[in-house]
């Protein structure tokens, strides 16, 4: 992604945003990690397929042990089922493997993404692939699935995916739209109820100050995703918790080939220190929350992130990867050497 | 030979009654219903270790999980009469497989019918960057000894060499040993030499039975090294070598002769 700021508006990963909050988000706060020593973290929506190791690095160091990484769109349609059956495997192979080369616990959810879902004879080929991912170990439910443009080839897509979820008593993971958004977010709640799905068991991502009230007042989780440039800031997620308090909201990050930031929930957790919340809201919102809601599906096992990784001896022998001796090699960045 | 019998005693001796239920229900089901239990094993066999049991089939099962064996004796009851649709029901486990399902069917491949169909997929698994996988195939696996060209074999031991892997765990390591082998991994002494590194010392146990003129060069500069690992390693080249000027080279370093003939020193000990 080098796109222009003004062309992002145009091609929104997640959000659009104004040019004021480009503004605040050049202020933050540099040594925001003095807030939050000792504190772990959740990130659960991030694409690290997107990502480089550099931003593993900051992510360890920054105290996040564990992610969810949702299956979404690549930032330009597939052209076959292939495609979508390497990127699921990729899901829960190579990108877990490398993930835990730095001592991440990678999750995933694995769906049909919005957008995607409008090439109907493909979807088709998909929802047939899903049943064989979303049983896989470390799946911790169905997503990122949902509204994009509000049209009916989402909303078929969308129902026959929470049918899947609903038979696999797998969460569900949703994406509101980015357009529209409060209607496409009312929607999708109906949705689910009209199937049956215990809002418990369902996660609503990309709030903001608009949608959560009713989120959080029909029983589902509120997902906020702090995102650059974005209608969501962290300053306003901490305005967001001050008044709607830790229950069932939950921080992530999203970041993925547009210009986003994985630290985006310690940042926040910082940003919420210095703004006088408790630690233990903190901890809900940027850690446990995320976890109790993804546990459901039976697939986290908190004994694996919970103490500091120990890198399996197994691991610890890496073929041409990552990683070495177990440790994560660090790279001087400024030395004009390199050995 | 039948190998799901003898899994499944295994698998009596290690898992819970509960466990062993469900196994049973799952075991003399249909190709598609046996696939399915493949995956779902995780979410009912416990990933605990399976304590020492006795090889089959040359596998020794060390440091397997009991989610793993079990896995492996779903794949050995598919019915395998009906050629296509047993290697496509496997085709299908492969390409959507989980990093320890992928372990689960490498580890498979020496109890599966038509083996030679299955090479590509285990010189994949020597490709992998996962390091799991490729230890499945690599490690405590007859699989590569009975099956891989000597190509393949080659850039199985020497992938582990590169990476500092326990050659010593490959099966077969010994009788395997060739002269392509031998002047690949001279060469890549000279590579990490000129990097100011060094290769796995036990590496060099693969040119006794090759050395030549070029290799007892290699073996000269073990002998003036300061690590003394490298000096052990030059002399069990020699002693164990049959080319006149290793054993000449052998015969200006009699002290570590002596423990050589003594057998003070071996291959054991710089095993990584």
């Amino acid at each position: 992604m080098c796109q222009k700021h003004s062309e992002i508006s145009q091609n929104p990963s997640h959000f659009e945003g104004s040019a004021e909050e480009l503004i605040t988000a050049t202020n933050i706060q540099v040594n925001y990690s003095e807030y939050t020593k000792g504190m772990k973290f959740f990130d659960p929506h991030i694409h690290m397929t997107s990502r480089t190791t550099d931003d593993y690095t900051a992510l360890i160091d920054a105290g996040v042990v564990a992610i969810i990484e949702p299956a979404f769109w690549l930032g330009q349609p597939r052209t076959g089922l292939s495609s979508f059956k390497d990127y699921f495997s990729s899901l829960v192979g190579w990108e877990r493997f490398r993930s835990s080369q730095f001592g991440i616990k990678h999750y995933c959810t694995i769906g049909l993404n919005s957008r995607e879902a409008n090439n109907e004879s493909l979807a088709d080929q998909v929802m047939e692939l899903l049943p064989i991912f979303i049983y896989k170990e470390g799946v911790v439910g169905v997503g990122e699935i949902g509204f994009d443009d509000q049209t009916s080839a989402e909303e078929k897509y969308y129902r026959l995916q929470l049918e899947l979820a609903k038979e696999a008593n797998l969460p569900v993971q949703v994406h509101t739209p980015h357009r529209d958004k409060k209607k496409g977010t009312e929607l999708s709640m109906s949705i689910a109820l009209e199937h049956g799905l215990d809002p418990g068991m369902v996660i609503i991502d990309h709030n903001n100050e608009e949608t959560v009230e009713s989120v959080l007042e029909k029983g589902f989780w509120a997902a906020f995703t702090i995102y650059p440039f974005t209608k969501m800031g962290n300053e306003r997620m901490v305005e967001i918790v001050k008044k709607y308090g830790s229950e069932r909201i939950m921080v992530n990050s999203a970041a993925d080939w547009g210009i986003s930031d994985p630290l985006a929930v310690p940042k926040t957790a910082a940003l919420m220190k210095i703004k006088g919340i408790s630690e233990n809201d903190i901890r809900l919102v940027t850690y446990q929350n995320a976890i109790d809601a993804f546990a459901q599906s039976g697939q986290i096992d908190i004994t694996d992130f919970e103490n500091p990784m120990i890198i399996d001896q197994s691991l610890k022998y890496n073929g041409n990867t990552v990683l070495r001796g177990g440790q994560i090699p660090r790279i001087e960045k400024n030395s004009i050497i390199i050995s | 030979m039948n190998y799901s019998s003898l899994l499944h005693d295994k698998i009596l001796c290690q898992a819970s009654s509960k466990e062993i239920s469900w196994i049973e229900t799952k075991a003399n089901e249909n190709l598609l219903s046996l696939q399915t239990a493949f995956v779902a094993a995780q979410r009912f066999i416990r990933k605990d270790i399976v304590q020492s049991v006795s090889p089959v089939n040359s596998v020794s099962f060390n440091n397997w999980t009991l989610d793993r064996l079990v896995r492996v004796y779903f794949l050995t009851k598919l019915d395998s009469s009906d050629k296509d649709s047993y290697i496509n029901a496997i085709d299908t486990l492969f390409d959507t497989a989980e990093n320890n399902e992928a372990v689960a069917l490498i580890s498979a491949l020496p109890f599966l019918a038509y083996p030679e169909n299955w090479m590509l997929r285990a010189t994949n698994a020597v490709r992998s960057n996962v390091g799991p996988v490729f230890d499945a195939i690599a490690f405590e696996n007859p699989f590569p000894k009975k099956h891989f060209s000597e190509p393949a074999w080659n850039q199985l031991v020497l992938k582990c060499i590169f990476n500092d892997k326990p050659i010593n765990k490959i099966e077969g390591i010994s009788e395997r040993a060739n002269q392509e082998l031998a002047d690949s991994i001279s060469y890549l002494a000279h590579e990490r030499w000129s990097a100011r590194r060094n290769i796995p010392t036990q590496a060099w146990r693969l040119v006794s039975s090759f050395v030549n003129k070029e290799i007892l060069k290699d073996i000269q500069y073990l002998f003036s090294s300061e690590s003394e690992s490298e000096k052990i390693a030059a002399a069990l080249v020699c002693y164990e070598s049959n080319f006149q000027k290793a054993k000449e080279e052998l015969n200006r370093h009699a002290d570590l002769k002596l423990k050589a003939e003594t057998k003070a020193i071996n291959w054991e000990l710089l095993e990584n």
